[in-house]
Protein backbone atom coordinates (compact mmCIF):
# COMPACT_ATOMS: atom_id res chain seq x y z
CA UNK A 1 0.00 0.00 0.00
CA UNK A 2 1.43 3.35 -1.02
CA UNK A 3 0.55 5.90 1.62
CA UNK A 4 1.27 9.57 2.12
CA UNK A 5 0.57 11.32 5.40
CA UNK A 6 -0.42 14.95 5.02
CA UNK A 7 0.04 17.15 8.08
CA UNK A 8 -1.07 20.77 7.79
CA UNK A 9 0.73 22.82 10.39
CA UNK A 10 1.44 26.35 11.52
CA UNK A 11 4.32 26.93 13.93
CA UNK A 12 4.38 24.57 16.98
CA UNK A 13 7.60 22.97 15.75
CA UNK A 14 8.06 20.89 18.87
CA UNK A 15 4.56 19.50 18.74
CA UNK A 16 4.90 18.72 15.05
CA UNK A 17 8.17 16.87 15.68
CA UNK A 18 6.48 14.74 18.32
CA UNK A 19 3.55 14.11 16.00
CA UNK A 20 5.90 12.91 13.25
CA UNK A 21 7.93 10.78 15.65
CA UNK A 22 4.79 9.00 16.83
CA UNK A 23 3.65 8.63 13.22
CA UNK A 24 6.92 6.95 12.26
CA UNK A 25 6.54 4.42 15.05
CA UNK A 26 3.01 3.66 13.96
CA UNK A 27 4.06 3.33 10.30
CA UNK A 28 6.78 0.88 11.24
CA UNK A 29 4.41 -1.14 13.42
CA UNK A 30 1.96 -1.32 10.52
CA UNK A 31 4.71 -2.68 8.30
CA UNK A 32 4.33 -0.01 5.63
CA UNK A 33 7.21 0.77 3.32
CA UNK A 34 7.65 3.52 0.77
CA UNK A 35 5.62 5.82 2.94
CA UNK A 36 5.88 9.60 2.50
CA UNK A 37 5.13 12.43 4.89
CA UNK A 38 4.08 15.82 3.59
CA UNK A 39 4.10 18.71 6.02
CA UNK A 40 2.07 21.59 4.70
CA UNK A 41 3.59 24.68 6.25
CA UNK A 42 0.57 26.93 6.33
CA UNK A 43 2.45 30.21 6.71
CA UNK A 44 4.41 29.59 9.88
CA UNK A 45 6.27 32.64 11.15
CA UNK A 46 9.52 30.82 10.58
CA UNK A 47 9.32 28.38 7.65
CA UNK A 48 9.95 24.76 8.56
CA UNK A 49 13.37 23.55 7.45
CA UNK A 50 13.57 20.54 5.15
CA UNK A 51 16.01 18.80 7.51
CA UNK A 52 13.97 19.49 10.60
CA UNK A 53 11.87 16.33 10.69
CA UNK A 54 14.17 13.67 9.29
CA UNK A 55 14.19 11.74 6.04
CA UNK A 56 11.14 11.08 3.93
CA UNK A 57 9.42 14.34 4.80
CA UNK A 58 8.41 16.79 2.10
CA UNK A 59 7.67 20.37 3.09
CA UNK A 60 5.07 22.28 1.13
CA UNK A 61 5.20 25.92 2.10
CA UNK A 62 2.46 28.53 1.84
CA UNK A 63 3.55 32.09 2.56
CA UNK A 64 -0.01 33.21 3.21
CA UNK A 65 -2.47 31.21 5.32
CA UNK A 66 -4.70 28.85 3.41
CA UNK A 67 -7.84 27.11 4.52
CA UNK A 68 -7.44 23.70 6.12
CA UNK A 69 -9.09 22.18 3.05
CA UNK A 70 -6.75 23.91 0.65
CA UNK A 71 -3.72 22.88 2.70
CA UNK A 72 -4.84 19.26 2.84
CA UNK A 73 -5.68 19.05 -0.85
CA UNK A 74 -2.37 20.60 -1.82
CA UNK A 75 -0.49 18.13 0.35
CA UNK A 76 -2.44 15.19 -1.05
CA UNK A 77 -1.66 16.22 -4.61
CA UNK A 78 2.09 15.86 -4.07
CA UNK A 79 1.99 12.07 -4.45
CA UNK A 80 -1.06 11.55 -6.62
CA UNK A 81 -0.94 7.75 -6.70
CA UNK A 82 -0.91 7.33 -2.93
CA UNK A 83 -3.68 6.78 -0.43
CA UNK A 84 -3.64 9.59 2.09
CA UNK A 85 -3.63 9.80 5.85
CA UNK A 86 -4.66 13.29 6.88
CA UNK A 87 -3.22 13.99 10.29
CA UNK A 88 -3.41 17.01 12.55
CA UNK A 89 -0.16 18.20 14.06
CA UNK A 90 -1.60 17.80 17.54
CA UNK A 91 -2.40 14.10 17.11
CA UNK A 92 0.11 11.64 18.54
CA UNK A 93 -0.73 8.25 17.11
CA UNK A 94 -0.62 5.15 19.25
CA UNK A 95 1.98 2.65 18.09
CA UNK A 96 -0.75 0.36 16.71
CA UNK A 97 -3.12 3.05 15.47
CA UNK A 98 -2.25 2.84 11.80
CA UNK A 99 -2.40 -0.96 11.78
CA UNK A 100 -5.76 -0.69 13.50
CA UNK A 101 -7.02 1.74 10.86
CA UNK A 102 -5.81 -0.45 8.03
CA UNK A 103 -7.47 -3.48 9.60
CA UNK A 104 -10.74 -1.60 10.00
CA UNK A 105 -10.48 -0.37 6.43
CA UNK A 106 -10.23 -3.94 5.20
CA UNK A 107 -12.90 -5.31 7.45
CA UNK A 108 -15.51 -2.73 6.48
CA UNK A 109 -14.34 -2.30 2.91
CA UNK A 110 -14.15 1.36 3.91
CA UNK A 111 -12.70 4.06 1.73
CA UNK A 112 -12.49 6.54 4.60
CA UNK A 113 -11.26 5.31 7.96
CA UNK A 114 -10.91 7.24 11.19
CA UNK A 115 -9.00 6.64 14.41
CA UNK A 116 -10.11 6.57 18.00
CA UNK A 117 -8.74 9.69 19.68
CA UNK A 118 -8.67 10.76 23.31
CA UNK A 119 -8.02 14.02 25.10
CA UNK A 120 -5.03 14.28 27.40
CA UNK A 121 -7.41 13.31 30.21
CA UNK A 122 -8.05 9.97 28.55
CA UNK A 123 -11.64 10.86 27.75
CA UNK A 124 -13.00 10.23 24.28
CA UNK A 125 -12.41 13.00 21.76
CA UNK A 126 -13.38 11.00 18.69
CA UNK A 127 -14.62 7.50 17.99
CA UNK A 128 -16.86 8.39 15.06
CA UNK A 129 -19.12 11.23 14.06
CA UNK A 130 -22.85 11.13 13.69
CA UNK A 131 -25.38 13.79 12.87
CA UNK A 132 -28.98 14.64 13.36
CA UNK A 133 -31.28 14.26 10.43
CA UNK A 134 -33.31 17.43 9.98
CA UNK A 135 -30.90 19.75 11.67
CA UNK A 136 -27.49 18.78 10.40
CA UNK A 137 -25.42 19.08 13.53
CA UNK A 138 -22.52 16.65 13.44
CA UNK A 139 -21.36 15.51 16.85
CA UNK A 140 -18.68 13.25 18.21
CA UNK A 141 -20.09 9.98 19.44
CA UNK A 142 -19.45 9.43 23.17
CA UNK A 143 -17.33 12.56 23.42
CA UNK A 144 -15.92 13.29 26.91
CA UNK A 145 -16.78 9.83 28.20
CA UNK A 146 -13.89 7.97 29.84
CA UNK A 147 -12.48 5.73 27.16
CA UNK A 148 -12.67 2.61 29.32
CA UNK A 149 -16.47 2.74 29.35
CA UNK A 150 -16.85 3.23 25.59
CA UNK A 151 -17.17 0.10 23.47
CA UNK A 152 -14.26 -0.83 21.27
CA UNK A 153 -16.48 -2.54 18.74
CA UNK A 154 -15.32 -1.37 15.33
CA UNK A 155 -18.15 0.36 13.60
CA UNK A 156 -19.27 1.97 10.40
CA UNK A 157 -20.35 5.54 10.93
CA UNK A 158 -21.61 8.56 9.11
CA UNK A 159 -18.33 10.47 9.27
CA UNK A 160 -14.95 10.60 10.96
CA UNK A 161 -12.79 13.49 12.00
CA UNK A 162 -10.18 14.88 9.64
CA UNK A 163 -7.74 14.97 12.56
CA UNK A 164 -6.71 11.41 11.65
CA UNK A 165 -8.43 10.29 8.49
CA UNK A 166 -7.23 7.63 6.08
CA UNK A 167 -8.69 8.20 2.61
CA UNK A 168 -8.38 5.90 -0.36
CA UNK A 169 -7.05 7.59 -3.47
CA UNK A 170 -10.08 6.62 -5.55
CA UNK A 171 -12.30 8.33 -3.01
CA UNK A 172 -10.17 11.47 -3.12
CA UNK A 173 -10.28 11.45 -6.90
CA UNK A 174 -14.01 10.98 -7.15
CA UNK A 175 -14.93 13.47 -4.42
CA UNK A 176 -12.31 15.99 -5.42
CA UNK A 177 -10.96 15.97 -1.85
CA UNK A 178 -11.96 18.51 0.78
CA UNK A 179 -14.25 21.24 -0.45
CA UNK A 180 -12.24 24.43 -0.25
CA UNK A 181 -15.37 26.50 0.24
CA UNK A 182 -15.05 25.77 3.97
CA UNK A 183 -12.77 28.26 5.73
CA UNK A 184 -12.09 25.98 8.72
CA UNK A 185 -14.22 23.15 10.23
CA UNK A 186 -16.88 20.83 8.86
CA UNK A 187 -14.90 20.08 5.70
CA UNK A 188 -14.11 16.61 7.05
CA UNK A 189 -17.73 15.69 7.68
CA UNK A 190 -18.68 17.18 4.35
CA UNK A 191 -16.10 15.00 2.60
CA UNK A 192 -17.49 11.90 4.31
CA UNK A 193 -21.06 12.74 3.39
CA UNK A 194 -20.14 13.40 -0.23
CA UNK A 195 -18.19 10.15 -0.29
CA UNK A 196 -21.23 8.29 1.05
CA UNK A 197 -23.31 9.70 -1.78
CA UNK A 198 -20.86 8.07 -4.16
CA UNK A 199 -21.31 4.75 -2.41
CA UNK A 200 -18.09 4.86 -0.39
CA UNK A 201 -18.07 3.55 3.15
CA UNK A 202 -16.86 5.17 6.34
CA UNK A 203 -15.58 3.35 9.42
CA UNK A 204 -13.68 4.10 12.58
CA UNK A 205 -10.98 2.01 14.21
CA UNK A 206 -11.43 1.49 17.94
CA UNK A 207 -8.79 -0.87 19.26
CA UNK A 208 -6.28 1.68 20.54
CA UNK A 209 -6.40 5.30 21.67
CA UNK A 210 -4.28 8.03 20.14
CA UNK A 211 -3.81 11.37 21.81
CA UNK A 212 -5.42 14.48 20.33
CA UNK A 213 -4.63 17.74 22.08
CA UNK A 214 -7.35 19.46 19.97
CA UNK A 215 -7.82 22.93 18.69
CA UNK A 216 -4.22 24.04 18.95
CA UNK A 217 -4.38 26.05 15.71
CA UNK A 218 -4.41 29.80 16.17
CA UNK A 219 -7.78 31.37 15.38
CA UNK A 220 -9.28 27.88 15.37
CA UNK A 221 -12.79 29.13 16.06
CA UNK A 222 -12.67 32.34 14.02
CA UNK A 223 -14.04 30.68 10.90
CA UNK A 224 -16.21 28.04 12.49
CA UNK A 225 -19.47 29.94 12.23
CA UNK A 226 -19.06 30.56 8.50
CA UNK A 227 -18.17 26.92 7.93
CA UNK A 228 -21.12 25.80 9.94
CA UNK A 229 -23.51 27.92 7.90
CA UNK A 230 -22.15 26.49 4.68
CA UNK A 231 -22.49 22.99 6.02
CA UNK A 232 -26.02 23.44 7.29
CA UNK A 233 -27.20 25.02 4.06
CA UNK A 234 -25.75 22.17 2.06
CA UNK A 235 -26.87 19.23 4.15
CA UNK A 236 -30.14 20.22 5.76
CA UNK A 237 -32.72 17.52 5.02
CA UNK A 238 -30.20 15.59 2.93
CA UNK A 239 -28.78 13.18 5.49
CA UNK A 240 -30.26 9.93 6.59
CA UNK A 241 -29.64 9.38 10.25
CA UNK A 242 -29.41 6.36 12.47
CA UNK A 243 -29.59 8.58 15.53
CA UNK A 244 -32.99 8.48 17.16
CA UNK A 245 -32.68 12.01 18.47
CA UNK A 246 -32.12 13.12 14.91
CA UNK A 247 -35.77 13.21 14.12
CA UNK A 248 -37.39 13.00 17.49
CA UNK A 249 -37.62 16.76 17.82
CA UNK B 1 -23.55 0.39 -7.59
CA UNK B 2 -26.95 -0.66 -6.32
CA UNK B 3 -29.70 1.93 -6.44
CA UNK B 4 -33.09 1.67 -4.79
CA UNK B 5 -35.68 3.99 -6.27
CA UNK B 6 -38.41 5.30 -3.98
CA UNK B 7 -41.17 7.79 -4.72
CA UNK B 8 -40.43 9.92 -1.66
CA UNK B 9 -39.52 9.79 1.99
CA UNK B 10 -42.91 10.31 3.63
CA UNK B 11 -44.62 8.23 6.27
CA UNK B 12 -45.54 5.12 4.35
CA UNK B 13 -44.54 1.58 5.24
CA UNK B 14 -43.08 0.92 1.81
CA UNK B 15 -40.51 3.66 2.29
CA UNK B 16 -39.30 2.13 5.51
CA UNK B 17 -39.22 -1.38 4.08
CA UNK B 18 -37.14 -0.13 1.16
CA UNK B 19 -34.64 1.54 3.47
CA UNK B 20 -34.49 -1.53 5.71
CA UNK B 21 -33.54 -3.63 2.72
CA UNK B 22 -30.90 -1.13 1.63
CA UNK B 23 -29.42 -0.77 5.12
CA UNK B 24 -29.05 -4.53 5.35
CA UNK B 25 -27.46 -4.83 1.92
CA UNK B 26 -25.10 -2.04 2.84
CA UNK B 27 -24.29 -3.68 6.16
CA UNK B 28 -23.42 -6.84 4.26
CA UNK B 29 -20.82 -4.93 2.29
CA UNK B 30 -22.58 -3.81 -0.87
CA UNK B 31 -22.57 -0.27 -2.17
CA UNK B 32 -26.13 1.00 -2.05
CA UNK B 33 -27.80 4.36 -2.55
CA UNK B 34 -31.45 5.28 -2.26
CA UNK B 35 -32.94 7.54 -4.92
CA UNK B 36 -35.81 9.89 -4.12
CA UNK B 37 -37.23 12.59 -6.42
CA UNK B 38 -35.26 15.50 -4.97
CA UNK B 39 -32.91 13.62 -2.68
CA UNK B 40 -35.25 14.00 0.27
CA UNK B 41 -34.49 11.78 3.26
CA UNK B 42 -36.89 10.17 5.73
CA UNK B 43 -37.20 12.05 8.97
CA UNK B 44 -39.41 9.55 10.73
CA UNK B 45 -37.28 6.44 11.19
CA UNK B 46 -33.62 5.52 11.48
CA UNK B 47 -31.75 4.68 8.32
CA UNK B 48 -28.14 4.84 7.28
CA UNK B 49 -28.20 4.44 3.50
CA UNK B 50 -27.34 7.74 1.79
CA UNK B 51 -29.86 9.31 -0.55
CA UNK B 52 -29.39 11.00 -3.89
CA UNK B 53 -31.83 12.76 -6.20
CA UNK B 54 -33.29 11.34 -9.38
CA UNK B 55 -31.34 13.87 -11.42
CA UNK B 56 -28.04 12.70 -9.94
CA UNK B 57 -29.07 9.08 -10.32
CA UNK B 58 -29.99 9.50 -13.99
CA UNK B 59 -26.63 11.07 -14.67
CA UNK B 60 -24.75 8.23 -12.96
CA UNK B 61 -26.58 4.99 -13.61
CA UNK B 62 -24.89 2.59 -16.03
CA UNK B 63 -25.45 -0.89 -17.41
CA UNK B 64 -23.21 -2.27 -14.65
CA UNK B 65 -25.60 -1.10 -11.94
CA UNK B 66 -28.62 -2.73 -10.34
CA UNK B 67 -31.79 -0.70 -9.91
CA UNK B 68 -34.32 -1.84 -7.33
CA UNK B 69 -37.78 -0.38 -7.23
CA UNK B 70 -40.92 -1.18 -5.37
CA UNK B 71 -43.74 0.99 -6.56
CA UNK B 72 -45.40 0.09 -9.88
CA UNK B 73 -45.73 3.79 -10.66
CA UNK B 74 -41.97 4.02 -11.03
CA UNK B 75 -41.80 1.27 -13.60
CA UNK B 76 -42.30 3.39 -16.75
CA UNK B 77 -39.45 5.66 -15.79
CA UNK B 78 -37.12 3.00 -14.38
CA UNK B 79 -37.56 0.74 -17.41
CA UNK B 80 -36.07 3.40 -19.70
CA UNK B 81 -32.83 3.53 -17.71
CA UNK B 82 -29.76 1.35 -18.08
CA UNK B 83 -28.91 -1.32 -15.51
CA UNK B 84 -30.42 -4.53 -14.21
CA UNK B 85 -33.95 -3.95 -12.90
CA UNK B 86 -35.23 -5.70 -9.80
CA UNK B 87 -38.78 -5.38 -8.54
CA UNK B 88 -38.96 -5.58 -4.75
CA UNK B 89 -42.55 -6.62 -4.28
CA UNK B 90 -44.15 -5.11 -1.20
CA UNK B 91 -47.76 -5.73 -2.14
CA UNK B 92 -49.86 -7.68 -4.57
CA UNK B 93 -51.93 -4.81 -5.90
CA UNK B 94 -53.33 -5.54 -9.38
CA UNK B 95 -51.34 -2.52 -10.53
CA UNK B 96 -48.18 -4.62 -10.41
CA UNK B 97 -49.40 -7.18 -12.92
CA UNK B 98 -48.36 -5.24 -16.05
CA UNK B 99 -45.03 -4.53 -14.34
CA UNK B 100 -44.16 -8.10 -13.42
CA UNK B 101 -45.16 -9.20 -16.91
CA UNK B 102 -41.86 -7.70 -18.06
CA UNK B 103 -39.68 -10.78 -18.39
CA UNK B 104 -36.51 -8.76 -18.06
CA UNK B 105 -37.49 -7.82 -14.57
CA UNK B 106 -36.08 -9.80 -11.65
CA UNK B 107 -38.35 -10.42 -8.70
CA UNK B 108 -37.94 -10.17 -4.93
CA UNK B 109 -40.66 -10.80 -2.39
CA UNK B 110 -40.99 -9.80 1.24
CA UNK B 111 -43.42 -12.45 2.47
CA UNK B 112 -44.88 -15.77 1.44
CA UNK B 113 -48.19 -14.62 -0.05
CA UNK B 114 -46.33 -12.13 -2.26
CA UNK B 115 -43.84 -14.83 -3.21
CA UNK B 116 -46.59 -17.24 -4.18
CA UNK B 117 -48.46 -14.54 -6.07
CA UNK B 118 -45.40 -13.57 -8.11
CA UNK B 119 -44.45 -17.17 -8.81
CA UNK B 120 -47.97 -18.06 -9.92
CA UNK B 121 -48.38 -14.99 -12.12
CA UNK B 122 -44.99 -15.08 -13.79
CA UNK B 123 -43.62 -18.60 -13.49
CA UNK B 124 -40.25 -16.95 -12.93
CA UNK B 125 -37.91 -17.36 -9.97
CA UNK B 126 -38.73 -15.18 -6.99
CA UNK B 127 -36.22 -14.51 -4.23
CA UNK B 128 -37.56 -14.06 -0.72
CA UNK B 129 -35.68 -11.28 1.04
CA UNK B 130 -38.02 -10.98 4.00
CA UNK B 131 -39.33 -8.07 6.01
CA UNK B 132 -38.50 -7.05 9.55
CA UNK B 133 -39.53 -4.92 12.45
CA UNK B 134 -37.19 -2.32 13.85
CA UNK B 135 -35.67 -3.30 17.17
CA UNK B 136 -37.13 -0.15 18.63
CA UNK B 137 -40.51 -1.92 18.80
CA UNK B 138 -39.30 -4.78 20.99
CA UNK B 139 -41.15 -4.75 24.30
CA UNK B 140 -38.86 -4.27 27.23
CA UNK B 141 -41.18 -4.19 30.19
CA UNK B 142 -42.58 -0.71 29.70
CA UNK B 143 -45.60 -0.13 31.95
CA UNK B 144 -48.85 -0.60 30.07
CA UNK B 145 -51.54 2.06 30.24
CA UNK B 146 -54.63 0.12 31.18
CA UNK B 147 -57.22 -0.07 28.39
CA UNK B 148 -55.19 2.04 25.98
CA UNK B 149 -55.92 1.00 22.40
CA UNK B 150 -53.74 2.04 19.47
CA UNK B 151 -54.76 1.78 15.85
CA UNK B 152 -53.74 2.89 12.39
CA UNK B 153 -56.54 4.97 10.95
CA UNK B 154 -55.21 5.20 7.42
CA UNK B 155 -57.36 2.34 6.24
CA UNK B 156 -60.38 0.82 7.91
CA UNK B 157 -61.09 3.99 9.78
CA UNK B 158 -64.80 3.21 9.89
CA UNK B 159 -64.15 0.12 11.96
CA UNK B 160 -61.91 2.03 14.34
CA UNK B 161 -64.44 4.85 14.65
CA UNK B 162 -67.22 2.42 15.50
CA UNK B 163 -65.13 0.78 18.20
CA UNK B 164 -64.04 4.11 19.62
CA UNK B 165 -67.57 5.50 19.70
CA UNK B 166 -68.94 2.41 21.37
CA UNK B 167 -66.32 1.98 24.10
CA UNK B 168 -66.01 4.85 26.53
CA UNK B 169 -64.04 2.74 28.99
CA UNK B 170 -61.11 2.48 26.63
CA UNK B 171 -58.90 5.28 25.40
CA UNK B 172 -57.81 5.28 21.77
CA UNK B 173 -54.65 6.65 20.17
CA UNK B 174 -54.11 6.70 16.41
CA UNK B 175 -50.52 6.07 15.37
CA UNK B 176 -50.62 7.60 11.92
CA UNK B 177 -48.40 10.54 11.04
CA UNK B 178 -46.03 9.88 13.92
CA UNK B 179 -42.32 9.23 13.89
CA UNK B 180 -41.28 5.66 14.53
CA UNK B 181 -40.04 6.14 18.13
CA UNK B 182 -43.38 7.64 19.08
CA UNK B 183 -45.30 4.83 17.41
CA UNK B 184 -43.14 2.33 19.24
CA UNK B 185 -43.62 4.09 22.56
CA UNK B 186 -47.39 4.24 22.09
CA UNK B 187 -47.59 0.59 21.15
CA UNK B 188 -45.37 -0.45 24.05
CA UNK B 189 -47.58 1.37 26.50
CA UNK B 190 -50.87 0.22 24.99
CA UNK B 191 -52.79 -2.92 25.89
CA UNK B 192 -54.35 -3.48 22.47
CA UNK B 193 -53.79 -2.72 18.84
CA UNK B 194 -56.55 -2.69 16.23
CA UNK B 195 -55.58 -3.70 12.68
CA UNK B 196 -58.58 -2.50 10.71
CA UNK B 197 -57.41 -2.44 7.08
CA UNK B 198 -59.06 -5.32 5.24
CA UNK B 199 -56.94 -5.02 2.10
CA UNK B 200 -53.63 -4.63 3.85
CA UNK B 201 -50.93 -6.44 1.92
CA UNK B 202 -48.91 -7.37 4.97
CA UNK B 203 -49.71 -5.03 7.82
CA UNK B 204 -46.33 -4.36 9.37
CA UNK B 205 -47.83 -2.15 12.13
CA UNK B 206 -49.76 -5.12 13.54
CA UNK B 207 -46.56 -7.12 13.71
CA UNK B 208 -44.79 -4.16 15.31
CA UNK B 209 -47.62 -3.99 17.84
CA UNK B 210 -47.09 -7.67 18.65
CA UNK B 211 -43.40 -6.94 19.19
CA UNK B 212 -44.40 -4.09 21.48
CA UNK B 213 -46.49 -6.39 23.62
CA UNK B 214 -49.91 -5.14 22.54
CA UNK B 215 -52.66 -7.67 21.99
CA UNK B 216 -53.61 -7.48 18.33
CA UNK B 217 -57.20 -7.57 17.10
CA UNK B 218 -57.25 -7.77 13.34
CA UNK B 219 -59.47 -8.16 10.34
CA UNK B 220 -58.18 -10.75 7.85
CA UNK B 221 -55.48 -9.32 5.59
CA UNK B 222 -53.79 -10.51 2.41
CA UNK B 223 -50.22 -11.35 3.30
CA UNK B 224 -50.39 -10.88 7.04
CA UNK B 225 -52.10 -14.19 7.68
CA UNK B 226 -48.65 -15.75 7.81
CA UNK B 227 -48.18 -14.17 11.23
CA UNK B 228 -51.79 -13.64 12.37
CA UNK B 229 -52.95 -16.82 14.09
CA UNK B 230 -56.40 -16.44 15.57
CA UNK B 231 -56.64 -17.51 19.15
CA UNK B 232 -52.93 -18.11 19.43
CA UNK B 233 -51.19 -14.75 19.08
CA UNK B 234 -54.11 -12.47 18.18
CA UNK B 235 -57.82 -12.43 17.57
CA UNK B 236 -58.98 -12.18 13.97
CA UNK B 237 -62.54 -11.16 13.28
CA UNK B 238 -63.96 -11.14 9.78
CA UNK B 239 -66.61 -8.58 10.62
CA UNK B 240 -64.26 -6.30 12.51
CA UNK B 241 -66.48 -6.36 15.58
CA UNK B 242 -63.70 -5.31 17.88
CA UNK B 243 -66.05 -3.83 20.49
CA UNK B 244 -67.18 -7.25 21.57
CA UNK B 245 -63.65 -8.61 21.50
CA UNK B 246 -62.23 -5.72 23.48
CA UNK B 247 -64.80 -6.03 26.20
CA UNK B 248 -64.30 -9.76 26.37
CA UNK B 249 -60.56 -9.40 26.64
CA UNK B 250 -60.72 -6.63 29.21
CA UNK B 251 -62.76 -8.80 31.55
CA UNK B 252 -60.85 -10.11 34.54
CA UNK B 253 -61.77 -13.61 33.53
CA UNK B 254 -59.76 -13.17 30.33
CA UNK B 255 -56.52 -12.27 32.05
CA UNK B 256 -54.87 -15.52 31.09
CA UNK B 257 -56.02 -15.25 27.49
CA UNK B 258 -54.68 -11.69 27.29
CA UNK B 259 -51.32 -12.75 28.67
CA UNK B 260 -51.19 -15.74 26.34
CA UNK B 261 -51.96 -13.64 23.26
CA UNK B 262 -49.42 -11.03 24.29
CA UNK B 263 -46.63 -13.51 24.91
CA UNK B 264 -47.32 -15.47 21.75
CA UNK B 265 -47.45 -12.22 19.81
CA UNK B 266 -44.02 -11.21 21.09
CA UNK B 267 -42.76 -14.69 20.25
CA UNK B 268 -44.11 -14.38 16.70
CA UNK B 269 -42.61 -10.93 16.24
CA UNK B 270 -39.19 -12.21 17.26
CA UNK B 271 -39.25 -14.30 14.11
CA UNK B 272 -39.27 -11.05 12.17
CA UNK B 273 -36.40 -9.33 13.94
CA UNK B 274 -33.96 -7.46 11.79
CA UNK B 275 -31.34 -10.07 12.61
CA UNK B 276 -33.56 -12.70 10.99
CA UNK B 277 -33.87 -10.65 7.82
CA UNK B 278 -30.12 -10.06 7.78
CA UNK B 279 -29.62 -13.82 7.93
CA UNK B 280 -32.14 -14.37 5.14
CA UNK B 281 -30.53 -11.80 2.86
CA UNK B 282 -27.05 -13.07 3.67
CA UNK B 283 -28.14 -16.55 2.62
CA UNK B 284 -29.77 -15.16 -0.52
CA UNK B 285 -26.52 -13.38 -1.35
CA UNK B 286 -24.79 -16.74 -1.23
CA UNK B 287 -27.28 -17.91 -3.83
CA UNK B 288 -29.45 -16.31 -6.50
CA UNK B 289 -29.40 -12.77 -5.15
CA UNK B 290 -25.66 -12.65 -5.80
CA UNK B 291 -26.39 -12.62 -9.53
CA UNK B 292 -28.71 -9.64 -9.23
CA UNK B 293 -26.78 -7.22 -7.07
CA UNK B 294 -23.99 -5.06 -8.39
CA UNK B 295 -20.62 -5.61 -6.75
CA UNK B 296 -19.07 -2.52 -8.31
Amino acid sequence: MRLTTVIPSVDFNGMLSTCIAALRVSIEAAGLSGHRIVVVDNASRFPYRTDEFGAGVDILRFDTPQSFSRACNAGASLHPDHHVLFLNNDVFLHRDALADMLGTRRRFNAQITGARLVFASGDIQHCGVNADGRNPQPFHIDVHKPTHIVSRAHRACMAVTGAAMLVDRICLQQTGGFDEIYPFAYEDVDLCLRARELGFRIACAQTVDSLHLTSMSPDRFKHEKTSRMIFEKRWRDRMTTDVLEGFAR
Amino acid sequence: MNYYVLPGAGIFGGIKVGFQFCDILSGLGLRVLVVTPDGEVPAWFCASTPVISRAVFEARVTTRDTVFFSLPHDYDWVSTLPGRKVFHCQGTDPLIEPVIADENLHLLSCWKQAHDFLAAKTGRPVIDVGISISDIFLYDGEPKAERLVTYMPRRGEGIADAVRDGNRYFSFEPISGRIEPDCAWLMKTSDYYLATARNEFFGLPALEAMAAGAVVLSVPVNGGMEYLHHGRNCLVDEAGDFSTLLNRLADRASENLRAELRHRGIETAYGYRRSQQVRKIRNALSGPLAELVSCD
